[in-house]
């Protein structure tokens, strides 16, 4: 589904007649219209690349925060043309840090926050409230608003209507606009924040935003590996509803490994494993040691010991020893792995391999690769005497948005319990 | 070595969607279906934390229970599965209500609503409401007419009702109950429920058919030479003569489930998963259905009743010897027809469809019969080679299975037939969700995929009308055949097949 456009072009309007404006857009505009009981959106959407790559000329206008196939192609050529290791990602904050540093002065129209993906009006955001800071940070505030109503051929035909709330200036500006944005939240609706970037960012607007109790979604491939978990970690113990869009993208590679177990035949052999190993891209381990902290809680594993090992690749890796419920020690490694061609994101998995060694059977190897590369370090030697189960695992095909609409319509108001159970476990596998 | 029993690492895999605060009212809630059905599938739901904490039951009926004296009655009807989740009933328990309301007095609705309004402050429930009719179909209509009047269907987002089957007895009975409801409520607040729809089973053969490549190519005429489904029960008519005697076989099974199953098999592919999309699919093919023959129905159809039968240590009895059943009886325990579906897909190709009770086996299935190889080139096993055949079994030992044709090891080129099979069992290993967990959640969240629209069942109504105009009309046209207790039918049944060279498969 395209992203649209809000129907109607958004005012812009000094701060104080925000309230006004928008008491008066559903007392007399929208008369007859159902404010949607729902929910309120807020995203945090700085679009760093994207702004960076426009104003160096790479791509072209308008900004959109949305994070389309040219932007992501064209953050791959520009890679080069910096200092960074080429198997960064595209999304790496650095890589957006590097650009800044090239000159450059092109300016378009920014439309961040006018913009909203179907799948997420179709749940029908009673407020959409989209913080936008720009490069210059003198930037003056902006506030724009908008009614939006999904369309009939969306299936919005007596739909309920929302509004979207822009606020854009430089990160002074909006640092002042917070108090207009506290009484912009419905405090009587469940209230989503989607902090969009990386969380190497100052906490102190995340802080402002996000208090609890309302949801926050984070990406923890986006920021240094270390404040990324303890950040997930905190909130989680504070009792946040706390999202990983990161998490999230390891949906296919555990139900990937599930399905591998799902045959009952094949269920004795997770109470004998040995062995994990994990390859992951570039120097980002966060994801890898979620994956091993989901297998290791399920399986009811504790960790002993955990420490970085010097590598030949693009990080240093990690070596764990877990013991299983019996005693017997599992070994895990986590490896970075250089990739010509990175996935969007920091961290991707580019392979896992579980050996169990069951009672009277022969030895289990599985080996799941992701769809887009190899994982000949994995499938190499020792193997011959094991049942071998391979498996590709399939790249997530959907965009930041359909992940969010996602979370959106599973509603939780709760972080799920298998992420609630990892992020501690990773966080203490993270040596150091 | 301690085995595994659950997959681990499947738990909690599946990303539910959460049902919104919401207080499920039940009417009809001394009923058999209340205890049997509907409360232990909320139990699941909530054992399996997909409900909120902001969560109600409100049981409704005329007899003047108590709050404690419902939770204590659900309880001990269901005293085998609580027994070991003591601590989780007694929470659920707690959001377990009672008020006795007879839906034709406007008093008592007026204070069911306002019972509602404080079960919203006490258990937040936000004023989201799913009304559940297990009721007798004759108050369906009156039922949604009571709670309308009430004003509690008035907001089509909070408000939500569901219907049980039978919904008519008839097209036109149907066509009339259809106004009323919707006069009542907007069709997207209406979900009349099948409970086939919610096996895992009947759903799978959208996922067969539609995620799948290979099947879809050969899934017509050109390919296919016969579908038959069955739904055959072993038990005979047990608490429920009061009821069955009124609708028989036809109206009981063959309308909704059997009818659902052949809307799933024959549908054309939706342009994408959306309840409107299938829906329309599924109206569609029941518009294009015929009876073979609906000027001489009775040629397309067979009726059957059971018979005394069984064994000399277990004997069973007939019908018409079963406690509430009229001893001269004609109403129908079993019936075979030949339906016909008039699309570019299925021209020519029979659908066969059967149902009984007292049947040797309980099972449901759709098996797919693929036309023969042009030119039979080897010697056959059984003399002729056996045509391929696609079984999808709905229950019990849910799978699918296709049968072709092998080398028989040896010398020469004889082929046998043999089976490619796949069990849920064998492959998952987890039991699924009993049909009204899901149905219940679904309807609680809105989605209305698996539930029946106003046109479907109008469409399956007006497709058996021939039948039931004849059975109304001149009954001695389309008589009851006896057959004995647990044998497959009525001989007649056989000769349903015969004219087409076919014969009905032994599961």
């Amino acid at each position: 589904m395209a992203p649209q456009l809000t129907l109607q072009a958004p005012l812009d309007l000094p701060p104080e007649e925000v309230h006004p404006y928008l008491q008066r857009l559903w007392t007399q505009d929208l008369e007859g219209s159902i404010g949607a009981a729902t929910f309120t959106l807020v995203v945090w959407e700085p679009s760093w690349l994207e702004q960076q790559m426009v104003r160096i000329g790479r791509v072209d206008g308008p900004i959109t925060g949305l994070l389309r196939k040219e932007l992501l192609e064209a953050a791959r050529h520009a890679l080069p043309d910096t200092d960074l290791p080429l198997s960064t990602a595209p999304m790496d904050p650095r890589l957006a840090w590097a650009i800044g540093q090239k000159d450059g002065d092109h300016r378009v129209q920014d439309l961040r926050g006018q913009f909203v993906e179907s799948a997420i009006s179709a749940h029908m955001p009673r407020r959409l409230i989209t913080l936008a800071p720009t490069l210059d940070p003198g930037h003056p505030l902006e506030t724009l608003v908008a009614a939006y109503c999904p369309l009939p051929e969306e299936g919005g035909a007596g739909a309920a209507c929302g509004d979207v709330v822009v606020l854009r200036g430089g990160m002074g500006a909006l640092q002042q606009s917070l108090d207009l944005f506290q009484t912009l939240v419905d405090d009587t609706l469940p209230c989503w924040v989607w902090w969009n970037s990386s969380l190497d960012e100052p906490s102190e607007m995340l802080e402002a935003l996000a208090p609890v109790p309302r949801r926050l979604v984070i990406d923890s491939s986006l920021g240094e590996p270390r404040r990324c978990l303890d950040l997930m970690l905190a909130r989680i113990s504070s009792g946040q509803a706390v999202n990983d869009l990161n998490w999230l993208r390891l949906r296919t590679w555990r139900e990937s490994l599930a399905m591998v177990f799902d045959p009952p035949s094949r269920r004795d052999a997770l109470g004998h494993v040995v062995q994990l190993d994990i390859d992951v891209e570039g120097d980002h381990p966060v994801k890898g040691l979620l994956l091993a902290a989901w297998i290791a809680d399920r399986l009811g594993w504790h960790l002993v010991t955990s420490y970085a090992v010097e590598v030949d690749g693009p990080g240093p890796g990690i070596t764990a020893e877990f013991e299983r419920t019996d005693g017997v020690a599992v070994q895990f490694t986590l490896m970075p792995v250089p990739m010509g061609v990175p996935k969007t994101h920091p961290g991707a998995i580019v392979g896992m391999r579980l050996i169990c060694e069951p009672v009277s059977r022969p030895p289990l190897c599985v080996i799941l690769c992701s769809e887009s590369g190899g994982c000949m370090r994995l499938e190499s030697g020792g193997m011959a005497s094991m049942e071998l189960a391979e498996g590709v695992v399939p790249l997530p095909e959907e965009s930041e948005e359909m992940e969010m609409a996602r979370l959106l319509s599973g509603g939780h108001d709760s972080t799920s319990p298998l992420l609630a159970a990892a992020v501690p476990l990773a966080v203490t596998l993270l040596p150091g | 070595m301690t085995a595994i029993l659950t997959n681990p690492l499947r738990v909690g895999l599946r990303q539910e969607r959460v049902i919104s605060p919401q207080c499920i009212v039940i009417f009809g809630a001394s009923g058999d279906l209340t205890h049997r059905k509907l409360i232990p599938a909320l139990f699941e739901l909530f054992r399996q934390r997909r409900l909120p904490s902001e969560f109600a039951v409100l049981g409704c009926a005329r007899r003047p229970w108590s709050d404690e004296e419902f939770r204590d009655k659900m309880g001990a009807a269901m005293a085998e599965e609580i027994a070991s989740h003591r601590t989780a009933w007694e929470q659920f328990a707690q959001g377990l209500f009672y008020e006795p309301v007879d839906l034709q007095q406007p008093d008592h609705l007026v204070r069911l609503g306002q019972r509602l309004e404080g079960i919203d402050r006490l258990r937040a429930t936000r004023g989201n409401r799913t009304f559940y009719l297990s009721v007798s179909p004759e108050f369906y209509g009156s039922g949604c007419r009571a709670l309308a009047g009430a004003g509690l269907l008035a907001d089509p987002e909070r408000s939500r009702v569901v219907i049980e089957k039978p919904f008519g007895r008839d097209y036109a009975s149907a066509q009339a109950l259809n106004k009323v409801v919707q006069a009542c409520a907007k069709e997207s607040q209406v979900f009349r429920i099948d409970h086939y729809l919610g096996k895992e089973t009947v759903q799978n053969i959208l996922v067969l058919r539609f995620a799948n490549t290979i099947f879809e190519p050969i899934w017509n005429r050109n390919y296919i030479s016969s579908v038959q489904i069955t739904a055959a029960e072993t038990v005979g008519v047990e608490e429920r003569a009061g009821y069955y005697e009124s609708s028989g076989a036809l109206r009981d099974m063959v309308q909704n489930h059997l009818t659902q199953i052949l809307a799933l098999t024959a549908m054309e592919a939706p342009g994408r998963f959306d309840p409107e999309a299938i829906r329309n699919e599924k109206a569609k093919v029941l518009q294009s259905a015929r009876l073979a023959n609906e000027e001489e129905a009775w040629k397309c159809c067979v009726r059957g009743q059971y018979a005394a039968g069984g064994s000399l240590t277990k004997p069973l009895p007939g019908y018409r010897q079963e406690p509430g059943v009229n001893a001269n009886s004609t109403t129908e325990t079993y019936v075979a027809m030949k339906v016909a579906i008039n699309n570019w897909r299925w021209q020519g190709v029979p659908f066969y469809l059967r149902t009984g009770k007292r049947l040797p086996k309980r099972l449901s299935e759709v098996v797919l019969t693929f036309r023969e190889a042009p030119v039979h080139l080897f010697d056959a096993a059984g003399g002729a080679p056996t045509p391929n055949q696609l079984i999808l079994r709905i229950q019990p030992d849910e799978g699918a299975e296709f049968k072709f044709e092998v080398k028989a090891p040896g010398s020469g080129m004889r082929s046998r037939p043999v089976d490619m099979a796949f069990s849920y069992d064998e492959s998952f290993g987890e039991p699924s969700d009993e049909g009204y967990v899901r149905l219940l959640a679904d309807a609680m969240l809105g989605d209305p995929t698996l539930f029946t629209r106003s046109d479907e069942v109008e469409a399956a109504w007006r497709l058996y009308t021939p039948l039931l105009a004849l059975i109304e009309e001149s009954p001695w046209q389309l008589p009851v055949h006896p057959y004995e207790a647990r044998t497959w039918g009525p001989a007649a049944a056989d000769g349903l097949l015969a004219d087409d060279g076919l014969i009905w498969r032994r599961p």
